[in-house]
């Protein structure tokens, strides 16, 4: 487990860096996804709100397409999907607490599971291992955020 | 298929802050959620798009103008329309508007409103 700026950034996932999500396969040929401990310091450290559109379930979402939306008292906007796939399920402990996003992002606070639909072809787009931190640090340091 | 579109039809301007925020923060959430937005501005909501106006109008005390909502849903990809008459209603010219913001007619919501999943009214 990395931290950089301040900001938790595990070796383990696969991060879209563009867009401040991450994916990483799971059992059963599907993959796991969230957003990044960033987004949550973007989305302004305490949320109202995370949503997965319930029409979507069972239906295939785009890369870089909205997967669910994140609600604070000053921001609101996407949590853009890091890979495409068939929505599978949605994590129903956000209901309850959407802040399960922010204090355990890459645990608790996953947001969906897909069955992705070219993991192959688009995991060229993600970057992991120690290398995608390296190059998550390189993104914000060159932006100036920190999660401090 | 095309994303679903929705229409926010905003009435409400400056006489009333308090309703000024939450239609664009809705408008902004339904961007988020991939539909195509469209604002239709009209009677005294046509008066938040004057170029400087929404700067001072203020939803909450110490909160954020009305402006930083419009901007968040123009960021958004939120579709502004006013529309011509009230802008005559209030002596406006399409120069006073703020950038981005297309004139149109009162036919252009009938055609809005059915081509909608849904519509709003605030």
């Amino acid at each position: 487990m990395a931290t950089i700026r301040g900001c938790n950034l595990p070796e383990d996932v696969y991060y879209l860096l563009e867009k401040h999500v991450w994916a990483k396969p799971i059992e059963g040929g599907l993959v796991r996804v969230g957003m990044t401990s960033v987004a949550g310091k973007l989305a302004g450290g305490k949320l109202a709100a995370i949503t997965v559109k319930a029409k979507n379930i069972g239906q295939e979402v785009k890369q870089g397409k909205s997967l669910a939306t994140v609600e604070s008292s000053k921001f609101v906007g996407p949590v853009p999907a890091p890979v495409t796939g068939v929505l599978v399920r949605a994590n129903d402990k956000l209901a309850a607490n959407p802040n399960l996003a922010i204090s355990d992002p890459y645990g608790e606070g996953w947001i969906a599971e897909v069955k992705p639909s070219a993991w192959d072809a688009e995991a060229g787009a993600l970057v992991t291992g120690a290398a995608g931190v390296a190059a998550y640090q390189a993104k914000l340091e060159a932006e100036g955020v920190s999660c401090g | 298929m095309a994303d679903d579109s929705v229409l926010i039809i905003m009435t409400s301007g400056p006489d009333t802050p308090r309703r000024c925020a939450t239609p664009f923060f809705f408008a902004s959430l339904a961007a988020a959620m991939e539909y195509e937005v469209n604002m239709f501005f009209t009677i005294d909501g046509t008066l938040l798009l004057k170029k400087g106006l929404a700067e001072t109008v203020y939803p909450k005390a110490g909160g954020k103008p009305v402006s930083a909502f419009i901007q968040d849903a123009l960021d958004a990809g939120v579709n502004f329309l006013a529309c011509t008459a009230s802008t005559e209603l209030h002596d406006l010219t399409p120069e006073d508007l703020i950038d981005g913001v297309k004139m149109v007619g009162g036919a252009t919501m009938w055609q809005l409103a059915e081509d909608a999943k849904t519509v709003l009214t605030f």
